[in-house]
């Protein structure tokens, strides 16, 4: 039988429909953005400080338009305070979804998380020395950050590797040691060190939102644009990743140019997000799960959608955690975790 | 820092039972038993303590370990400075304090180093949290007191008591009516004036203010200032800045220059604060502020004298 | 066409091949057969590069296959391997597509095109894989995902296969289903494949020519009826074997002769 035969025949309509295509991916990533900016617009206007509701609405149109009546201190809120986080919150949810999802594929593995794998306590660790030595330098911060988490990577992809590869259950544990002893670093180091230069370990920790400098700001942004789109160009690659390192070689997958590539693009989202907030756990697991679930296992939209999903999930998450007990506030990661963890708890029964 | 301070605080979750009991002792509650009991050798009396234990310590005390730094300087100030062998790597002030035998910090002291050092006596903080820590030191017929300050009258409540149980009553009764004294002069030179809104920022990020349960709290109030947070719950509470905005704090108040860092800076959110456009961020000496000790009146001298300059303008 | 000169592989002081040649013509099909460790699976690993030989020479079409791209060889060179490992939900479609990797137009971003999709929707055809298609790879049956390894392999248009024991999970009517459409391959197309089997009845069957191996070494190569003999069957193996002829197509079948205990 020919190819254009079997085309014809065997019901070939409904194989050409259900593959993924660019068009599909395009489509759910704008819905996806749809909500993400929707959901920005109504958590800016939720705080432990309640705005005036149209003067804000009207401000936030119209980027502070003066003649919408707002009070130069709701405005400060709104602008300087609210809004910052919510954009620092989407970022740091885009980074650590988007990577969670890449190390996932990348190490064959449902339960890799940037949190659970210690690379966000890789990343606080290289954020501390920064403070330590280079305090002077802002720029050294997320240097320094990425290189604590592509070091972290590192370790524990070699840790992970036995004899028969890095089987799910090593990983784990190679990331339940590194994890445990870059925390007990943390501690130690805020425990030893002017604790006021290099804040307290519980936002190493459990990292928190607040405060973040525009630079920084900018900086989280346009890593997490970035970082995202070179690990969403490395997607098909990693789909092969996915199936094995040797199958993916076998099928003509570079496989050490794009594991370093995805190690290096993951580390640099990884670290800017842990440089600017701490380390938020459990994102990069809960987030890749639920759109896998819903959207399939392709990476070329796995990566960007968990990108803006995993945005969405923080800036709620943050919001929460800034209004649930409000005007006292509690950190955003023992919010994610209080989600996280479950999940986990389920993904290891179902014997993932 | 924070554990530093946290352990400086009271602690905001004190069973209720000993809320009560602590007020109604008051200044009475350390009080000779009436029939002293002697034990085989020495000499013992009966005290509770300022969280209601019944305690026996021996009529005279010459080997203290203090487990605070606040407490040390009570030791210290009244003069018994001689009898303290132990302390913690906390307690800095005053300079001789240093050079005392050393038994661990405030939060983990090492109870082998405590129990080498043969103390008739210990005195901890309520804020340490060491029940369990006392009850191991019972064990080795080594007594405990605990002192719960929650304010200024505690401060001079807890001096009093450390005196009795020292054998230095009239120099107890001497420095907390000095200290009495000059924290009437302070109230009264801010008494008619209007109080500043004062926010109280133990750490800028993430932002850590002084609720309802803190040391400072009281402080604040008796400097004639208004603290923003003195409503919210708990001692240290990590806070929203914007409600820290909201509140349009016309003075700041930062701990800073103490034995636990360097100055910190202002949060990000309240850049735009009345009191940073203003100038009004005030830096004192953060032991000063959160020990509740003999030096906090210092510490009430100096935030009224930034809360009302004019008061104290001669 | 697929050479080997004098290939030799060690892992670290180890030899696995020594020295060892073959040629492969296009539509032929190659079996490999041998005891366990006898190198086979290295030798098919050297043949696309995956392990780097300590000395001779792998050629395709006269070139080093360490000249070629990863790429471009896996448009030449398709593997199948045992079944994958599989720990996300991924559907038949999804998995077959994965062989028009090396087709894509650039390095790695890129959509598949209208004609990976007739070639996918091809070999889908062919491995009797339509029906399973929109199926979840890990809900299917060994010898079904067996079938979908081949077919992704097949939609590679690789004109050399390598195929390391793929019918061990595959029941009789699949096993001679799926050489049979290796077969077919090489047949129409000219292509041509190597086969490392145990089932040495079944390399007789579809085999044009056998190699024997016993640690790392040629014990003998040729058509099946020069290769399958007692004497070198006996070498390899160190076991007693009768050799007789297919009842229906001729070509030489082995029956062991043990000497169980009565």
């Amino acid at each position: 039988m020919t190819s254009a035969a079997a085309v014809k025949t065997g019901g070939g309509a409904g194989i050409l429909d259900a593959r993924l295509t660019f068009r599909r991916m395009f489509i759910a990533c704008l819905l996806l953005l749809i909500g993400l900016l929707l959901i920005i617009f109504g958590t800016s206007l939720m705080g432990s400080e309640q705005l005036p509701g149209r003067a804000t609405i009207c401000a936030l149109v119209t980027y502070g338009d003066p003649s919408c009546g707002l009070r130069p201190d709701h405005e400060a809120i709104l602008f300087d305070i609210r809004l910052p986080r919510i954009i620092l919150a989407a970022s740091v949810g885009a980074s650590l979804a988007a990577a969670g999802a890449s190390y996932q594929a990348l190490l064959r593995n449902p339960l890799a998380e940037p949190y659970l794998l210690g690379i966000s306590n890789g990343a606080a660790v290289g954020t501390m020395l920064a403070l330590v030595f280079f305090a002077g330098n802002e720029w050294s911060r997320p240097m320094m950050a990425f290189s604590g988490a592509l070091l972290a990577t590192l370790v524990v992809y070699r840790l992970a590797l036995g004899r028969a590869g890095a089987t799910p259950e090593r990983l784990i544990l190679a990331g339940v040691i590194v994890t445990t002893f870059l925390s007990s670093v943390i501690v130690f180091v805020t425990t030893l060190m002017d604790a006021t230069r290099i804040r307290s370990f519980t936002f190493w920790l459990l990292g928190d939102l607040s405060g973040t400098t525009s630079s920084m700001l900018t900086l989280a942004v346009a890593f997490a644009l970035l970082g995202t789109a070179v690990l969403t160009i490395n997607a098909r690659s990693l789909n092969l990743l996915m199936l094995g390192e040797r199958d993916a070689f076998d099928l003509g997958v570079e496989v050490g140019r794009v594991r370093l590539v995805v190690f290096i693009a993951a580390s640099f989202l990884v670290g800017s997000s842990v440089a600017s907030s701490g380390s938020v756990g459990y994102v990069g697991l809960v987030v890749p799960h639920l759109v896998r679930l819903s959207l399939g296992s392709d990476n070329r939209i796995t990566i960007p959608a968990a990108a803006l999903a995993g945005a969405i999930f923080v800036v709620i998450a943050d919001t929460l955690a800034r209004t649930v007990i409000a005007p006292r506030e509690l950190p955003v990661g023992a919010i994610t975790a209080l989600v996280g963890a479950p999940l986990f708890i389920y993904l290891l029964r179902r014997g993932i | 820092m924070l554990l530093n301070h946290v352990f400086n605080s009271h602690r905001s979750q004190n069973i209720a039972l000993l809320l009560v009991i602590a007020a109604w002792c008051n200044a009475s509650c350390v009080r000779p038993n009436s029939e002293p009991q002697s034990t085989s050798l020495q000499q013992v009396r009966e005290f509770t303590d300022e969280t209601g234990r019944l305690i026996r310590v021996p009529l005279n005390v010459a080997r203290v370990v203090s487990l605070a730094p606040n407490l040390t300087e009570v030791v210290f100030a009244i003069g018994a400075g001689d009898r303290l062998v132990g302390n913690t790597t906390y307690c800095d002030y005053p300079p001789e304090a240093k050079a005392i035998a050393k038994v661990g910090d405030t939060l983990q002291p090492s109870i082998e180093r405590i129990v080498a050092l043969k103390p008739q006596l210990v005195l901890v903080s309520t804020a340490s949290q060491l029940e369990a820590f006392t009850k191991q030191l019972n064990d080795y017929q080594i007594s405990v007191y605990v002192t719960d300050p929650r304010d200024l009258e505690g401060v001079f409540t807890s001096i009093q008591n450390v005196g009795l149980l020292l054998g230095k009553e009239s120099e107890a009764v001497a420095l907390v009516n000095q200290l009495r004294a000059r924290t009437l002069a302070v109230e009264e030179a801010v008494k008619s004036r209007q109080a500043p809104s004062v926010f109280y920022q133990l750490s800028a990020e993430p932002l850590y203010t002084a609720g309802r349960d803190a040391f400072v709290t009281d402080l604040i109030r008796r400097a004639g200032g208004y603290s923003v947070t003195a409503e919210v719950p708990g001692a240290w509470p990590r806070y929203s800045g914007e409600s820290a905005l909201a509140a349009r704090p016309e003075a700041i108040i930062l701990p800073a220059g103490d034995s636990m860092g360097a100055d910190t800076d202002i949060a990000s959110a309240l850049r735009r604060s009345p009191a940073v456009l203003n100038g009004r961020v005030y830096r004192i000496n953060g032991d000063l502020l959160v020990r509740p000790g003999p030096r906090s009146i210092e510490g009430l001298e100096e935030m009224a004298k930034a809360l009302h300059p004019e008061a104290f303008a001669k | 066409m697929l050479e080997a000169r004098n290939l030799t592989i060690k892992y670290g002081r180890r030899v696995a091949v020594a020295g060892l040649s073959l040629k492969l013509q296009s539509g032929k099909i190659i079996a490999i057969i041998g005891p366990n460790g006898a190198g086979k699976s290295s030798l098919l690993r050297a043949l696309n590069g995956t392990v780097q030989a300590a000395a001779g020479d792998v050629l395709l079409d006269e070139q080093p296959v360490v000249t070629y791209s990863r790429r471009s060889l896996s448009r030449r060179i398709a593997v199948v391997a045992q079944e994958a490992d599989l720990r996300f939900p991924i559907t038949v479609l999804e998995f077959v597509l994965g062989g028009r990797y090396a087709w894509s137009s650039n390095s790695a971003w890129g959509w598949e095109t209208v004609r990976d999709l007739e070639v996918v929707q091809q070999v889908l055809h062919e491995t009797d894989l339509e029906e399973l298609s929109h199926r979840f790879l890990n809900e299917l049956s060994g010898g079904e995902r067996q079938r979908a390894v081949l077919a992704r392999a097949l939609a590679t248009e690789a004109g050399v296969l390598l195929l390391d024991e793929p019918t061990a999970n595959l029941d009789l009517a699949h096993q001679a289903a799926l050489l049979m459409l290796v077969r077919s391959r090489c047949d129409t197309r000219a292509a041509s494949a190597v086969v490392v089997t145990h089932d040495i009845n079944l390399a007789a069957e579809f085999a044009n020519r056998i190699i024997l191996m016993k640690e790392g070494r040629l014990i003998a190569s040729g058509a099946p009826e020069e290769v399958l003999t007692p004497v070198l069957l006996r070498e390899a193996f160190a076991v007693t074997v009768l050799v007789d002829g297919h009842p229906v197509t001729g070509v030489p079948r082995i029956t062991p002769v043990h000497e169980m205990p009565r």
